[in-house]
C-alpha cells in the first residue's frame, strides 16, 4: 500500500502533462471521427429523406403547402413496427457468433504453435499469418468464388468423397457456409495475433511447475495455459466479432438468396433506396450493439481478482 | 425551380468521403478551366478509344474523362460537391432528378444538326419531354442470358419471364440461374410477368411479386449485378436476369475463350425495363460549346455506331445501324422490332415513401421463406 501511494505521489505535474500528449491526439481521434460521427448519425436519423435522396429541409420553405420537414421519430417507429428488423439483428449476430467461435478454434492451436516455436521462427511465422493482408481484401473474397465455384476443382474433390458415401452432391458458392468461409479466412488474423501476443509472454516455468505438481497434458492447458489467455481470447473476439457484424461485402459476393446481414441492408438504404434516416437509424442500433459487446468484452476480459484460497 | 440543398455536416463528411478518390482530377479541372478541355462524366467503359481520337482531332482539343459505375454514385458524386463537367451521361430517373434539381442547361438545337438520326421512338420520354435538356446515346435492356445448348437440351422457353419465376422451369436449373441484385429490377421483371406496368406502385401489386418471388427464391443461385458476367460464360450459370450490354460481354468472352456452348440472349415478350442514357449539359460545365460539338459529332452515325460494335449496346441512332456489326444489328434481343418496343418501359423514380415501403418488402425478400 505505501508504495503504491507514493507511485501516485510521483505522478508529477510535469508526468501528468506527459501522460494527455501521449493520451490526446488518440483520445482526439475518437472524439472526431466516432462521437462526432455518431452525433451527426443520431441527428440524421431524427429527420425526414429527401424526395432525391438526402434529407428533407429542416425549416419548410416559404409556400411549401404540404410536405414533412423538422424532426420526427417515424424511423425508430417503422423499426419497431416489424419484427422484420430484429430477425436480421439476430441473424447478423449470429453469424458473427459463429465466425468469431470458429476463428478461435482454428487460432488458438496456431498461435500456441507460434508461441512456443523457436524464437527465430517466430516472427517469420507471424509474418506468415498477416501476409494475405498484402493483396486487396476484394480480390482474395472473388478468389474465393472460383475456388468454391460448381465447376472448381475443390468441388469436384467434395462431392466425390461425399458421393462415396452416398451423399448427394452440395453446392458450395452462393450459401451460408461459403459467407462463414469468407469470413473466418478475412479475420482469422485478427483472432491469431492478439492470441499470440498474449501466449507467447507465458513464463514456461508455470507449465514446468504444474507438471512437477502432477498436471497431465490437459490439465496444464486448462488450468494454467488457457485461463492465463483469456484477456487474448476476448480481445481476439471483439476484434473479430464487430467487423463481421457490419461487414456487407462478403455476403454480397459469396453469399446465396437469403444471405442478407445488417451491413447489407444499411448500405441498400443510402444507395438504392435513398432513405438516409432510416440508414442512420439502423447504424444506430447497430453502434448500441457493438458498444454494448464491447463493454461485455471489456468486463469480461478485467483483470481476475486474486483468489482468495 | 431550384430545390434547396441543405449542406449539413453531414453532406459534408460524405462529402470528403466520397470525393477523396475525385479530387486529384477536379484540380486538374480547374486547372485547365482556360484550355481546350472537353470535361466529360460518363459511364466505365462507354466511348470508344477510336472515337475520342477523332473527336479530339475535329475539335482541336482534349477530352477529359471521369468515370462512375452506377447512377447512384453520380449522383452521390455530384451532391457531394463535384463540378466542372460540361457533359453527363445519366440513365432516365437519374436524369429526371437532375432535372427537377435544375443541374442541367438546357440544350441549344440549332447546334444539334444530326439530332434527325435519332430514332423519334427514343425522344420526348417522360422525364424530358420535348428533349430540352436530353439527347439519347445510347440504351440496355434489362433481359435473360442464357447457355443456349443447355436451354436446349432442357428444353426451356427463352422468351418468357417464367423460366426464372415459373417452378416447373425453375426445377430444372435449381441453382444454375441467377437474378439481378436490384429492388427495381427485379420488382419490374415480377411486376412485367404478372402484366402489371414496371412502375406500378400499387401496394397490392407488389405483394403479389413479392409472394410470385418467395416462391421463385428457393431456386435462383444468388442476387447477383455483376459476377453472373463471368458465371454465365464459364457454364456455372444456365440461365441469368440481367443487361443486355453484360450479356454481349459474357457471349463475347465464352467464344473467346473457346467454350463447348455459347450464350445467347432475349427479351422477354410480356416485356422489360429500357434503360436509356442520354448526353446531358451540367450547369458546371465550362464549355457549353465544345458540349454542343460533341454531342453532335456522337449523333453521327459512324461513331454512334463505334459504342455498339465496342458494347453491345443498343442504339437509338437510325444512321448507325448501317455501320454497326450484322450480329450485333440483327439482335432481336438489342434491337426489337416495333412490337416489342412498345412493351418497353423506362424506371421512374419512386416517391421517398414509396422506396421505404419498396425497401421493406425487399428485406423481406431477402430474409424470409414462403
Amino acid at each position: 500500500m505505501p508504495a503504491l501511494f507514493s507511485m501516485i505521489k510521483g505522478d508529477s505535474k510535469a508526468n501528468r502533462i506527459a501522460k494527455w500528449l501521449v493520451s490526446g491526439p488518440p483520445l482526439l481521434f475518437l472524439l472526431v471521427f466516432f462521437v462526432a460521427p455518431s452525433l451527426i448519425m443520431l441527428f440524421t436519423s431524427l429527420r425526414f429523406p429527401g424526395e432525391f435522396g438526402g434529407l428533407a429541409p429542416i425549416a419548410a420553405p416559404a409556400g411549401a403547402v404540404h410536405g414533412e420537414y423538422g424532426l420526427t421519430l417515424e424511423t425508430y417507429q417503422f423499426f419497431f413496427s416489424d419484427i422484420l428488423y430484429a430477425e436480421i439483428f439476430l441473424k447478423s449476430f449470429a453469424v458473427a457468433a459463429a465466425s468469431t467461435l470458429i476463428c478461435l478454434i482454428m487460432a488458438y492451436p496456431l498461435a500456441l504453435l507460434i508461441a512456443r516455436s523457436e524464437k527465430r521462427f517466430r516472427n517469420l511465422m507471424v509474418l506468415l499469418v498477416v501476409l494475405p493482408f498484402a493483396s486487396n481484401f476484394l480480390i482474395r473474397i472473388y478468389a474465393w468464388m472460383i475456388i468454391l465455384g460448381p465447376e472448381s476443382v475443390f468441388s469436384h474433390f467434395i462431392n466425390t468423397v461425399l458421393g462415396a458415401f452416398g451423399i448427394a452432391p452440395v453446392t458450395l458458392l452462393f450459401s451460408s457456409f461459403a459467407v462463414l468461409v469468407g469470413m473466418v479466412y478475412v479475420h482469422l488474423p485478427f483472432m491469431v495475433l492478439p492470441l499470440y501476443t498474449n501466449l507467447e509472454k507465458h513464463d514456461p516455468a508455470l507449465l514446468d511447475a504444474a507438471q512437477d505438481l502432477g498436471a497431465n497434458a490437459w490439465q496444464r492447458f486448462w488450468r494454467v495455459t488457457w485461463p492465463l489467455s483469456l484477456p487474448g481470447v476476448f480481445s481476439g473476439s471483439a476484434l473479430v466479432f464487430i467487423p463481421v457484424l457490419g461487414m456487407f461485402a462478403v455476403p454480397d459476393i459469396l453469399g446465396g438468396t437469403g444471405d442478407i446481414l445488417i451491413g447489407n441492408l444499411i448500405k441498400d438504404q443510402f444507395l438504392g433506396t435513398r432513405d438516409w434516416p432510416f440508414g442512420s437509424t439502423l447504424s444506430i442500433m447497430l453502434t448500441l450493439a457493438v458498444l454494448a459487446i464491447t463493454a461485455l468484452a471489456a468486463w469480461l476480459a478485467r483483470p481476475a481478482a486474486i483468489p482468495e484460497k | 425551380m431550384s430545390v434547396p440543398v441543405r449542406s449539413t455536416a453531414l453532406s459534408a463528411l460524405l462529402a470528403a468521403v466520397l470525393l477523396l478518390a475525385g479530387c486529384s482530377s477536379q484540380q486538374q479541372n480547374a486547372a485547365a478551366s482556360g484550355e481546350n478541355v472537353l470535361h466529360l462524366f460518363n459511364w466505365n467503359n462507354y466511348i470508344a478509344p477510336a472515337t475520342i481520337q477523332r473527336f479530339e482531332q475535329s475539335c482541336n482539343c482534349k477530352l477529359a474523362q471521369d468515370y462512375y459505375a452506377d447512377n447512384e454514385e453520380m449522383l452521390a458524386k455530384l451532391a457531394a460537391g463535384a463540378s466542372g463537367y460540361d457533359l453527363i451521361v445519366p440513365t432516365g430517373n437519374a436524369m429526371d432528378t437532375l432535372i427537377r434539381q435544375g443541374a442541367l442547361k438546357p440544350l441549344d438545337k440549332s447546334l444539334l444538326p444530326n439530332l434527325k438520326n435519332i430514332n423519334p421512338a427514343y425522344l420526348d420520354s417522360a422525364f424530358d419531354p420535348g428533349n430540352k435538356y436530353s439527347v439519347p446515346y445510347a440504351y440496355t435492356l434489362t433481359l435473360l442470358g442464357f447457355n443456349q445448348e443447355k436451354v436446349k437440351e432442357l428444353g426451356l422457353p427463352t422468351d418468357t419471364w417464367a423460366i426464372i419465376f415459373e417452378p416447373k422451369y425453375l426445377e430444372k436449373i435449381k441453382g444454375r440461374v441467377t437474378v439481378l441484385d436490384s429492388q427495381r429490377e427485379l420488382m419490374a421483371a415480377a411486376l412485367k410477368y404478372l402484366g402489371y406496368s414496371v412502375n406500378d406502385a400499387d401496394e397490392q401489386h407488389w405483394q403479389q411479386a413479392r409472394d410470385l418471388i418467395l416462391r421463385a427464391k428457393p431456386y435462383w443461385a444468388a442476387f447477383s449485378n455483376t459476377s453472373y458476367v463471368k458465371e454465365l460464360a464459364v457454364g456455372n450459370l444456365w440461365v441469368a436476369h440481367g443487361y443486355s450490354n453484360d450479356m454481349f460481354q459474357a457471349a463475347l468472352d465464352a467464344k473467346k475463350t473457346g467454350r463447348k456452348f455459347s450464350i445467347g440472349y432475349s427479351t422477354p415478350r410480356e416485356g422489360a425495363v429500357l434503360a436509356l442514357d442520354s448526353m446531358v449539359l451540367h450547369q458546371s460545365g465550362a464549355r457549353p460549346d465544345l458540349a454542343h460539338q460533341f454531342i453532335n459529332f456522337m449523333l453521327d452515325g459512324k461513331n454512334s455506331a463505334e459504342l455498339t460494335n465496342l458494347t453491345g449496346s443498343g442504339n437509338p441512332n437510325m444512321d448507325a445501324i448501317r455501320f454497326i456489326q450484322p450480329e450485333i444489328a440483327d439482335n432481336k434481343a438489342v434491337f426489337p422490332d416495333r412490337e416489342l418496343l412498345t412493351r418497353l418501359e423506362m424506371l421512374q423514380d419512386l416517391d421517398r415513401r414509396q422506396r421505404r415501403l419498396l425497401s421493406r418488402l425487399w428485406t423481406e425478400i431477402k430474409l424470409r421463406n414462403l
